[in-house]
């Protein structure tokens, strides 16, 4: 795969549009921008809940790529990755920073216990066409334990350490260790094989 | 700690879930397990992804858009970039 979206033929793979960023080029910028604007957005949106900070959170992230994108190396990883990481710490830093957390967690509580999360809705969205990355990915979280899915959740799209997801949860700090290891286990294998079979 | 071990914990660190405390052990075992360490922590970082594309995107209006290639043609970049990749 070279890129986590379907590309046009002839179009540039994100590991050139990220060397184009790096040698200054301001048009590769605005093709990645262009690519992964949407995705990035709504990790942003999953984190902090509010669309104009996630329009100004987005705008800030691009400008980081684009300021950082010498930091970036093929060899340790793929650019959406890279993208990803720096866009989910920025997001839950803005979230702990204007003390969103507490109403991020009165959100939480109010939903109830089974409720399955946003990936779940996410996958039965009509819009979604069979055979993107994305709903195969999806079909993979879905297919966890709501339990897992639950602790996986709030330490990825919260940022919570296992003490504080135990402390969320009720659930002794052991179990939600296991959980953690056992959900992220099955979604790394599920991702492998998703890449094996591109 | 064995491998398997270290490559629960890996999956942890990546996500930043690991506790102060497990991350003396896990420092320790990537040391100890050197570039078959590195290239499974490397591999892990994949789960970022996977997290984000397991979402549905919510593209962004074009004032955005705007707005951002006005400031990377009006500010240049912070550093000029060197190839690294």
């Amino acid at each position: 795969m070279t890129s986590a979206v379907d590309l046009e033929p002839g179009a540039p793979s994100d590991v050139d549009l990220m060397l184009g960023i790096q040698s200054g080029d301001a048009d590769a910028l605005s093709q990645l921008y262009d690519r992964y604007n949407g995705i990035m957005r709504a990790l942003i949106l999953r984190i902090i809940h509010n669309e104009t900070e996630a329009d100004d959170l987005l705008q800030e992230v691009f400008m980081e790529i684009w300021n950082q994108a010498k930091n970036f190396s093929a060899k340790k990883g793929k650019p959406l990755g890279w993208m990803v990481t720096l866009t989910r710490r920025r997001a839950i830093d803005a979230l702990r920073k204007k003390q969103a957390y507490a109403r991020a967690e009165e959100r939480l509580q109010a939903q109830p216990e089974q409720q399955p999360l946003a990936w779940v809705q996410n996958a039965t969205e009509n819009a979604i066409e069979a055979g993107d990355t994305r709903v195969l990915m999806a079909k993979v979280i879905n297919s966890l334990p709501v339990a897992q899915q639950q602790v996986i959740e709030l330490a990825f799209f919260q940022g919570m350490s296992q003490r504080e997801i135990a402390s969320h949860t009720n659930i002794p700090l052991g179990t939600v260790k296991t959980r953690l290891e056992l959900g992220l286990k099955k979604i790394y294998d599920g991702l492998k094989e998703l890449r094996d079979e591109f | 700690m064995s491998f398997e071990e270290f490559q629960n914990c890996a999956r942890l660190y990546v996500i930043g879930a690991l506790e102060p405390e497990e991350l003396q052990d896990f420092t320790a075992a990537r040391k100890q397990y050197g570039s078959a360490a590195e290239d499974f922590i490397n591999q892990c970082y994949g789960l970022h992804e996977a997290f984000a594309l397991s979402l549905k995107p919510a593209k962004a209006s074009n004032a955005i858009k705007d707005k951002l290639m006005s400031m990377v043609r009006e500010r240049g970049q912070g550093q000029s970039g060197s190839r690294s990749a």
